[in-house]
């Protein structure tokens, strides 16, 4: 007899993840330290940050609600360009940052909006016209966005001291976003929020069935999945220095999903893990870029039909017990 | 214990050209089980996806437990306490059992406490299975966690549409013992084609023939009602 000990138990991705995050906030703040001297590396790896932290929200969205949102990097435009916008008519870098965060959050719900129609794949379709939209739009208001020419020359952020925030700093801060991000992602899973996305997921219209808002919270999973697209668009454009409408078009969304579906859609570590692997990778083969796409695109067709679990999830599938065979008859058992 | 818990009043859907429903009235009370039958195609599930809010209907009002409820979502209708099984079992099969129990709670208006949720496992004799996968189980398993997770949740009516259906002979004894016992935690609404569970459980029986009510009242009447057997039992009563 195994009674239903307390309600908190009840959650499967609920324990062990104090050690893997104790782990991970550790390589995540040392990084920037070990790499100090290699300016090149260390911002390879500020970027990667940055990555993390979008793998986690495309991955709440994607792994955990079962919406898979190709307008992510969009979402993250609408942010960059927000704040960029912003600290150029004079705003402090770190008051725009939320405004530009919530601008990508509201547009997150409205351009999500498909979603209560539609499912699955054809959401994704749907995602993917709109993200095509959002890139034009960035083209098309080039009062705004200076159009396909893009805006270079953006300057950092300044510290209090009224220091610009650059090297170390900078990484440090991108490594705390990246932390901050995977807690959030661990706490929402946690919580019967996560729980009530998972069902979602799974079966949206049993979900209802059972009580769930369902609408309300796809609503409220775009808003939090569009607010680490935003929080991560805002902190690129100084990073980089520069964005263009190519910078937060379909590939990158692409790339994000890729890596949530590589390391595991659904895990909090997986996606993590697939961020690490895969946003150095574009550095490294920056001078094959033909080459990049190809082994992008054999990439994206690998972990379609080789592993659609990800690394995270084919590891995870091993530890499951098998199911029993289907045509044992069930033993007739009393009600009383 | 005899007042209306559901109030049904000339309720229709079509489907484009096709009538599924055609102005169905019907009353149950708090307590009764009562129990639907008729041809397949004849409106049955319809039926239940209109009342369930799954479906919206073309006119026609529902009112459950004294509240109109036409127009509102399948999760406001839950949380008001109508819950109700799916033809084709359904679970979410990715997760344990125990999961699929919390996931039941977290919305429940009025969910059962540990100690509650521990009994009605024990009663339904599923505990042992609390952390397989439910998609791994056996169909009748599959059958008893769907009851499990409505149960916590206290509902006051429970729609069965098929509860039986696909389950071996033994297993159909097992589950009319149990939902014979069920009907002491809410009131059902079973749709059947076995006859025996309507006979052996419902208090009174509603026929639906091509989305018209066609017969309704105690199962023995019913049952012997020539309409009803030339339409659709036929000679042998299944």
């Amino acid at each position: 007899m195994t009674p239903v000990t307390e309600k908190k138990d009840l959650s499967l991705l609920a324990k062990g993840h104090g050690l893997p995050l104790a782990c991970f906030a550790v390589v995540a703040f040392a990084t920037p330290f070990l790499l100090s001297g290699n300016r090149y590396f260390a911002f390879v790896a500020g970027v990667t940050m940055i990555h993390i932290l979008w793998a986690s929200g495309m991955n709440l969205l994607y792994g955990y609600t079962g919406l898979m949102p190709l307008m992510f990097a969009g979402l993250a435009g609408i942010s960059a360009y927000t704040v960029v916008g912003l600290t150029a008519s004079g705003w402090s870098f770190w008051l725009a940052l939320p405004v530009g965060a919530l601008a990508a959050s509201i547009s997150g719900i409205i351009l999500g909006l498909p979603s209560l129609r539609l499912k699955g794949f054809y959401f994704t379709l749907c995602s993917l016209v709109i993200q095509t939209v959002v890139t034009l739009g960035f083209i098309y208001f080039s009062g705004l966005t200076n159009g396909d020419t893009g805006i270079s020359q953006i300057p950092l952020p300044s510290m209090g001291g009224g220091q610009p925030l650059s090297g170390l700093a900078y990484d440090l801060v991108l490594s705390a976003a990246a932390v901050i991000g995977v807690i959030v992602l661990i706490v929402i899973v946690k919580s019967t929020l996560g729980r009530r996305l998972i069902a979602i997921r799974e079966d949206d219209e049993l979900a209802g069935m059972l009580g769930i808002n369902v609408t309300g919270y796809k609503m409220i999973a775009f808003f939090i999945g569009s607010l680490f697209a935003g929080v991560g668009g805002a902190l690129y454009a100084p990073y980089i220095g520069f964005i263009s409408p190519r910078s937060f078009d379909v590939l990158i969304s692409m790339n994000i999903w890729l890596m949530v579906a590589f390391g595991g859609r659904g895990t909090i570590w997986g996606p993590v893990i697939g961020a690490i692997l895969l946003a150095p990778l574009s550095f490294l083969l920056q001078e094959y870029y033909t080459v990049k796409d190809i082994l992008y695109g054999l990439l994206i067709i690998a972990v379609i039909v080789l592993m659609p679990a990800g690394i995270a999830g084919g590891f995870l599938r091993k530890k499951k017990e098998s199911a029993p065979p289907l045509d044992v008859p069930a033993t007739p058992r009393g009600a009383k | 214990m005899n007042d209306i818990l559901l109030d049904v009043k000339a309720v229709s859907k079509r489907f484009g050209g096709v009538a599924a429903l055609k102005g169905i009235d019907l009353v149950q009370h708090r307590g009764e089980t009562l129990g639907m039958i008729g041809p397949n195609g004849s409106g049955k599930t319809t039926f239940v996806n209109v009342i369930s809010g799954h479906t919206k209907p073309n006119s026609g009002t529902v009112s459950f437990d004294g509240r109109s409820v036409s127009g509102t979502n399948p999760f406001q209708i839950a949380k008001a306490g109508l819950t109700r099984t799916y033809q084709a079992v359904r679970v979410f099969g990715e997760l344990t059992v125990r999961e699929n129990v919390a996931t039941a709670l977290v919305d429940a208006r009025d969910a059962a406490s540990q100690e509650a949720v521990a009994e009605i496992a024990d009663w339904l004799r599923i505990t042992h299975r609390f952390d397989k996968p439910a998609g791994s189980l056996t169909l009748m398993e599959q059958r008893q966690v769907e009851l499990l997770m409505r149960l916590v949740q206290k509902p006051k009516l429970m729609m069965l549409d098929e509860p039986v259906g696909g389950l071996s002979s033994a297993e159909v004894r097992t589950m009319i013992g149990v939902l014979s016992e069920l009907k002491g935690r809410c009131t059902i609404f079973v749709i059947e084609h076995t006859m025996k569970v309507i006979r052996e459980l419902a208090d009174k029986v509603v026929v639906l023939m091509a989305g018209e009510k066609l017969a309704e009242g105690p199962p023995a009447q019913i049952l012997a009602d020539q309409r009803v057997i030339d339409k659709y039992l036929g000679t042998a009563d299944a």
